[in-house]
């Protein structure tokens, strides 16, 4: 791999670089692609460390430190994957959204035009366009985002407003920042702690013999290696817009434009989960599955909300969680196959053995530290 | 199969009575203005196909001749390939040379022991005929049966893979195509000249080879048992091999789970060319040509539903029942939304089937939502125009919870208002408490307050009472 190398980068800076996407993307930039520095600027710059790249401690929200360290770096492109867990659905953690996401990028995109970066790729995602509640077959670009009271997830609220922040920002005159949005969707693998660490958790509370909904309702996860090399393709290909003295066509542009992100390869939600746990060791068939139907999962998620609340504490399963595990919510990711040129370059199942296979190691890991 | 079999299965036997009942066939054959030897062509279609002559005699009057002369034709190729009492000093030449016996007038072959041989005994009849045809047409035939016998000689003359079988995939789908991907280029080429399919089809080849290899693998997936039982291979040793050491291990009961993943893996690479198929269904504008085409390739998804995870294809033939055959014929006789949905169907049959512990359980429900999402842009349920209006709507609307939503929350909340009530009705009377002054005090209350709005005295004169 290490011959091969897929393109020149130039400055890269990860924002969110020890994040779980983040420290991907700063290893397959220096594994893959010609790199003359890569960068991370963090939170906490502790976790995820390549020996390779310069670490990076700030706050993005902290607009006039985060101008200083892209002065000090000066970065040809600048990939902003931070983003607060999404989860958690009280005032404070709407607050943290809101501040992270919509504050932050707009810190972030300011930094940028102020130091003379040429390009910057966002980190969206592809619950803009969902309600959490209709299905979404096939959907692409076109497809309207969901916005405000029909929204009602408020950390996809904030993820599209700073979207909305990027795209905006492109080719505003006097900068000449290009930028760009991709919208990965299910992202899990190695350093995941929402979709793996969720299934997992169901596998050892001896949950996995529950199947919420009959099971044809097609879902995309995506594997977080993919989702980085999109973004390092999109960087790619911004900067030889920036190079170039025209703008390109319509039909092969990047900048300004939005990207859904997949595996390519949607597959039915439970059939998942049943991967995930029998790469994590499961020897069970599909025989003496117990089937709750979407209706009954969903008022069985709102008993749950009802006693947490009455307990007050937050409940482990909600409406939403049984909506969200029995919809259709599939892509149709043509675009960023024809501008982009992606494909994935790991299978759902390669994916499924290396993020488990992470998940294992770490465990050894723990009890480890723990009988010493 | 008897009537308890279809007691049991009335949908089955339903399907059936539809078919024979209600089935009109798009065109019929005139049998009064067809000479003789072209009837004896027909005889000859009824005895050598089963699964075919009746699509074919269906079709549209262009076709119909070329077509069933086209099928004798390889059907005579066959017949010579497959009989091993022809010496192959003999055989190799007769097949590299049939695109020119076929025009020596009078050419007849006794020297066969075949079933099918008294096709190849009377030979001169199709010969006759074919050269009635429109020159583009004979000459298509002409060309795909050049073709065709070159392939099979060549294959007759593999010793080695004979004797050991198809070792890789790219050879496997390189038999695949001389045995079923020529007929498919040659019926395309013969749907494009007479204008019953979309001339862009010529441009786009491989979705004809897809058709062909999804009839043709799935024969072989289906076929496994009988070939082994006649000494022949065509599973490729890339696929088997991951599963079990020997060839024979596949039918020896102590490896039936990896012998089943084995069928799975075979079916998952079947299952690859679905979306070409449909695609190719797409190109068809002649409802006599779509049926013909269709009815095969919805039959071989129903026949890899059937084999996928099913120990038995490895002990017998297994088929799909009548009434499944009848239903399936039904669908896809009409259009190409109908016959999405069988594929649709069948797809979610296997996902259905699949087994976790299968190694390539993942892979193959990928492969199934691969097929649906295949449909979903052939026939998208949902407009992103008509979405963005509905959402523009919304946006201006008062934010409300959906009506199944409110329903629900309003359900709850009754059923136990209704439950708690009763249950503290009941306690209340259970120690006694009495009723029948209830509604006269609580009327009076009414009365009284209403009486004397926001006064609190009336409330402590009550009281008082």
């Amino acid at each position: 791999m290490a011959s091969e190398k897929r393109g020149d980068l130039g400055s890269v800076l990860v924002i969110g670089g020890n994040g779980f996407l983040g420290h991907h993307i700063v290893n397959q930039a220096l594994s893959s692609w010609n790199c003359s520095a890569v960068a991370s600027v963090d939170l906490r710059c502790t976790r995820n460390i390549n020996d390779r790249a310069s670490y990076h401690e700030c706050d993005i929200t902290d607009a006039a430190k985060l101008t200083e360290i892209l002065n000090k770096i000066k970065p040809d492109v600048v990939i902003h994957t931070a983003s607060p867990v999404a989860s958690g659905d009280s005032k404070t953690a709407h607050d943290l959204f809101r501040k992270v996401n919509v504050g932050g990028t707009q810190a972030v995109i300011e930094a940028c035009q102020n130091s003379g970066v040429k390009a910057l790729v966002y980190t969206s995602s592809a619950s803009v366009i969902s309600d959490n509640e209709n299905d979404l077959y096939n959907a692409d670009e076109d497809w309207p985002v969901i916005r405000g009271a029909q929204q009602k997830e408020y950390y996809s609220e904030t993820k599209a407003a700073a979207e909305e922040l990027v795209i905006k920002a492109n080719r505003q005159e006097p900068s000449k920042l290009l930028t760009t949005s991709l919208r990965p969707a299910g992202i899990f693998g190695e350093g995941d702690v929402q979709t793996l660490a969720g299934f997992l958790r169901a596998y050892d509370n001896n949950k996995s013999h529950v199947q919420l909904g009959d099971n044809t309702n097609i879902f995309d996860f995506t594997y977080v290696g993919n989702v980085a090399h999109a973004h390092l393709l999109a960087a790619r290909l911004l900067l030889a817009t920036a190079a170039s003295p025209m703008i390109p066509l319509s039909h092969e542009r990047v900048d300004g434009e939005i990207f859904f992100v997949t595996n390519d390869s949607p597959v039915y939600f439970w059939d998942f989960a049943r991967a995930v746990w029998r790469a994590a060791g499961s020897d069970k068939g599909t025989e003496g599955v117990w089937e709750i139907s979407r209706g009954m999962s969903i008022v069985l998620g709102a008993a749950s909300e009802a006693f947490f609340g009455l307990i007050g504490k937050p409940p482990t399963f909600t409406r939403l969680r049984a909506m969200v595990s029995t919809m259709t919510r599939y892509y149709n990711i043509s675009k960023a196959k024809r501008v982009l040129r992606y494909e994935p370059l790991w299978t759902l199942q390669e994916g499924i053995d290396r993020g488990v296979g992470w998940f294992m190691e770490e465990r050894k890991k723990d009890e480890a530290k723990k009988s010493q | 199969m008897g009537a308890i079999y279809y007691l049991m299965h009335p949908r089955e036997l339903r399907s059936i009575v539809q078919w024979k009942l209600w089935h009109e066939p798009v065109n019929r054959r005139d049998p009064k203005t067809e000479s003789a030897t072209l009837q004896e062509c027909f005889r000859f279609l009824n005895m050598t196909s089963r699964s075919f002559s009746a699509v074919i005699q269906e079709l549209n009057h262009e076709l119909l001749v070329p077509v069933t002369l086209f099928y004798l034709v390889l059907r005579g190729l066959d017949t010579i390939e497959d009989d091993m009492t022809i010496p192959l000093s003999t055989k190799v030449p007769m097949l590299r040379e049939f695109h020119v016996t076929m025009d020596q007038d009078g050419w007849q072959y006794h020297d066969s022991k075949e079933k099918d041989r008294e096709l190849l005994e009377h030979f001169d009849c199709v010969i006759t005929e074919l050269k009635k045809l429109k020159k583009p047409y004979y000459d298509i035939i002409k060309d795909m049966t050049f073709k065709m016998g070159n392939g099979m000689a060549d294959y007759a003359q593999n010793t080695e893979m004979i004797q050991n079988g198809v070792q890789t995939i790219e050879e496997y789908e390189l038999y695949c195509h001389y045995v079923a991907g020529l007929v498919g280029e040659g019926l395309t080429r013969l749907l494009v000249a007479s204008n019953l399919a979309n001339p862009k089809l010529g441009e786009r080849p491989e979705l004809t080879e897809s058709m062909g290899q999804f009839l043709q693998k799935t024969n072989i997936i289906r076929d496994i048992h009988e070939d082994w039982e006649d000494g022949r291979r065509w599973y490729p040793k890339e696929i088997w091999s991951k599963h079990v050491e020997r060839w024979e291990d596949l039918f020896d009961p102590k490896y039936r789970t990896q012998a089943v993943e084995c069928i799975s893996d075979m079916v998952l690479d079947a299952l690859k060319h679905v979306e070409d198929c449909l695609f190719y269904m797409a190109g068809m504008r002649d409802q006599s040509a779509f049926n013909f085409v269709a009815i095969p390739q919805a039959m071989a998804i129903a026949t890899l539903e059937l084999c996928f995870r099913n120990p038995a294809v490895l002990e017998r033939n297994v088929k799909i029942t009548k009434g499944d055959a009848c239903q399936i014929m039904l669908e896809s006789t009409q259009n190409l939304q109908v016959l999405c949905e069988v594929f649709r169907r069948y797809a979610r049959r296997i996902q259905k089937k699949n087994d976790p512990r299968d190694p390539n359980f993942l892979a193959i429900s990928a492969r199934c939502a691969k097929i649906e999402q295949f449909i979903e842009t052939l026939f998208p349920r949902q407009d992103p125009k008509k979405l963005s209006q509905e959402a523009r709507a919304k946006q201006t609307q008062e934010p409300t919870m959906s009506t199944s939503e409110t329903a629900i929350m309003i359900g709850v909340v009754l059923a136990v208002l209704l439950t708690m009530t009763g249950l503290m009705v009941g306690i209340a009377w259970f120690m006694g408490a009495r009723f029948d002054n209830t509604f006269s005090d609580t009327a009076k209350l009414f009365s009284s307050s209403a009486g004397s709005a926001g006064s609190p005295t009336s409330i402590t004169g009550r009281d008082e009472l």
